[in-house]
């Protein structure tokens, strides 16, 4: 997996391409657009990570330059902005995501992740997700686990569809929270973690196997294996 | 806003304006037209008294030279006749004098001697011997008979006798009377005329100001870049149009100000703490056995909470400044407050606080969908985080008017008596809370941002209740007035 990271700030470069790299990606930095657009020409790569506030260049326009001349790879947007104006959210219709800094590098590689999948299959057709034996029909909005129907309300259904879509993967409190209550934010309370709790109890329950799985200090993730 | 500036015309200033002006000028050339027509009717009457004296002096003359034989009477009538012919003021279609002019002689004992006019002479002689008038001033004598007085003029003759010259007013009264209908009909057009000028410009000047009115309340608390329009006119107007402007300018300056210093502060702390964070994070994975991970997640803790309230903090300044920046979008209340109530009741029933939702249907307003979800997760987090068990939050949310309310009522002990004062302050917390007390001053600072407003007080039967109220999104207004 290639990435482009284009960051200008050199301590955040490092600890990023450091992270990146232990986590099994192939890094190319740059620290300004131009350098971004030069090295984003030739051998293509799976994901971008742009930084909005470049030296030489907006981060948005870099973006919109590298998409005319070709480049497909979702962009996850590093903004320092604490609110993140419409253009961003512009791109994010796009397929592209966003983070604002400071940020978990545990959030980051779930991101990327995620973005990086959706970009190879994005299996939104199906009309049944099946994780091991757990199964959810999307048209009947029903769930079952080893052929017993699960007693889930509206929320933890869309909740469930969420992990089962992405299983295997980690998910982060807030990307539960943007994807599933559509909320930009993460509360100080961990209103997202309760909300687990009682979904686990419900797929979990009677000595079966685990699947929802905590990963302390990241999200969670569904086994699929 | 609309309702403000668009009226109807009656309650226009133009309207008012135009009706004194109008009603200002009709008076004055009212008062100039009463002078004229003064001096008109009495130089009237001083040239047809002029005539008068002229003609009784003639006449006198005659009536003393001509010998008082039989043709006597016709000498002296012919004289007279010629004389009315001459009559001042007379109009052209006028064929016979004769009943306009009268000539009259008495004789020395009161007779009446010659008569020459229309009509008998004895009613004259009567009205004229009655009015016993001067010689040397003609006038006014009422002859039964008559509506309209005859100015009469009088000479003695050295025989005794008096002649009489008379003069019907009715030319006179005619000219003044098509005077004046030619006056009232210029007057009115005049008037009407002026009144149209007057409303017509003082309009156009002061739909200008609407213009400038408009365009000055459209200039919200997030967009400042707009301008209101100018005109090339150098006039009033136009003077506070460019005046608007120019403050307007400033404004957009200071606060232009203002995020290039919260925008470089924000930035200068979060490289670092991104930094700081991701150094934190490696050496984290680092030191896998667990020994000396519990300061580092701490740590990690700490900095997440610094970014928090730093974060909050410069939106809090901004949104004070009225400088917060607001991506508006159509949000439907009803369905984002029972979204967020769905998210926080587990967590609410875990710690044993009921929450219950209540709301007559959709209710749309024109906001930041980012901000309004923080300013309710803070109302509730709050809840959340101030309850004891066995305690209910009900959530109301109503139109009333123009604005949404938003209404969160608890059971709890309520608020402190000293925190309840300066409860949207800023580092105002209660004794036992352990946030960085930015929450209710950045509820607050939202809410205003978006042209609202919160209050908050203990109920009489004892907990807390917070109301917000936010402007409805004005194309949603007219269907929900009219369904009130």
């Amino acid at each position: 997996m290639r990435l482009l990271l284009v960051e200008d700030e050199n301590d955040i470069q490092s600890f990023l391409k450091r992270s990146l790299e232990e986590a099994g990606f192939e890094v190319e930095a740059a620290a300004d657009g131009k350098t971004a657009q030069h090295l984003a020409v030739e051998p293509e790569f799976d994901s971008l990570i742009v930084d909005l506030g470049l030296p030489d260049m907006d981060g948005i326009d870099l973006i919109h330059k590298l998409r005319q001349s070709g480049v497909r790879a979702p962009v996850l947007i590093l903004s320092a902005r604490r609110s993140v104006d419409d253009r961003v959210r512009g791109l994010e219709h796009g397929g592209d995501d966003y983070l604002t800094k400071p940020f978990a590098m545990a959030e980051l590689l779930a991101r990327l992740r995620n973005l990086m999948k959706r970009n190879v299959s994005p299996g939104a057709e199906a009309t049944k997700l099946r994780v091991l034996d757990l199964e959810l029909d999307l048209l009947r909005r029903e769930a079952s686990r080893g052929g017993q129907i699960l007693q889930l309300t509206q929320q933890e259904f869309v909740l469930l569809e969420y992990l089962c879509r992405n299983a295997g993967r980690v998910v982060t409190r807030s990307m539960i929270l943007d994807k599933v209550w559509g909320m930009r934010f993460q509360p100080d309370t961990n209103v997202v973690d309760v909300h687990i709790y009682r979904l686990r109890s419900k797929v979990d329950g009677d000595g079966q196997t685990p699947l929802i799985r905590t990963m302390r200090g990241v999200g969670y993730v569904l086994k699929d294996r | 806003m609309s309702s403000k500036t668009v009226k109807g015309p009656i309650r226009s200033a133009a309207w008012r304006i135009s009706l004194w002006a109008t009603l200002a000028f009709a008076c004055g050339t009212l008062l100039a037209f009463a002078l004229l027509h003064r001096f008109v009717a009495s130089d009237i009457q001083r040239r047809s008294d002029a005539w008068l004296s002229g003609e009784v002096e003639v006449l006198g003359d005659v009536a003393e030279r001509t010998p008082k034989d039989a043709l006597y009477g016709r000498v002296v009538g012919e004289v007279a006749e010629l004389a009315a012919r001459e009559v001042p003021n007379k109009t052209a279609d006028e064929t016979g004098a004769s009943d306009s002019v009268f000539f009259l002689q008495e004789g020395a004992d009161g007779s009446l001697s010659l008569w020459v006019g229309s009509g008998s002479g004895a009613a004259t002689l009567q009205a004229v011997q009655f009015a016993n008038i001067s010689p040397d001033h003609p006038t006014d004598v009422q002859v039964q008979g008559f509506s309209i007085p005859f100015r009469v003029a009088t000479a003695r003759i050295k025989d005794g006798s008096r002649i009489y010259l008379g003069l019907s007013e009715r030319d006179q009264l005619r000219v003044l009377r098509s005077l004046r209908n030619r006056f009232i009909l210029i007057w009115l057009l005049l008037v009407l005329l002026g009144f149209a000028l007057v409303f017509f410009t003082t309009r156009g000047m002061l739909s200008h100001v609407r213009r400038i009115t408009e365009a000055a309340s459209r200039i919200g608390h997030s967009d400042l870049t707009e301008r209101v329009p100018t005109t090339e006119r150098h006039d009033e107007v136009s003077q506070l149009a460019h005046t608007l402007n120019g403050m307007l300018e400033r404004i957009e300056n200071s606060v232009h100000q203002l995020h290039t210093i919260t925008g470089s502060l924000a930035h200068d702390l979060q490289s670092p703490l991104t930094a700081i964070r991701g150094k934190l994070e490696m050496s984290l994975s680092e030191t896998a056995d667990g020994e000396h991970s519990e300061p580092i997640v701490s740590a990690i803790e700490e900095l997440d909470r610094l970014t928090d309230f730093l974060n909050m903090s410069l939106d809090v300044a901004e949104a004070k400044a009225d400088a917060l920046r607001l991506s508006r979008t159509a949000i439907d209340l009803n369905e984002l407050i029972r979204v967020m109530t769905d998210l926080y009741e587990p967590s609410m029933s875990e710690k044993g606080v009921s929450v219950e939702f209540q709301s007559d249907g959709p209710v749309r307003v024109n906001a930041d969908a980012a901000l309004i979800h923080r300013m309710v997760a803070n109302l509730l987090g709050n809840e959340l985080n101030h309850l004891p068990s066995r305690c209910t939050v009900s959530i109301f949310l109503r139109v009333q008017g123009e604005t949404a309310i938003m209404r969160l009522e608890d059971d709890g002990p309520g608020f402190d008596s000293d925190v309840l004062v300066h409860l949207f302050e800023r580092r105002v917390k209660g004794r036992a809370s352990s946030g960085h007390g930015l929450g209710m001053a950045f509820v607050d600072a939202v809410v205003r941002a978006h042209g609202g407003s919160v209050t908050a007080g203990n109920r009489s039967l004892g907990g807390a209740w917070i109301s917000v109220t936010l402007p409805l999104e004005p194309a949603y207004e007219p269907a929900k007035v009219r369904s009130n």
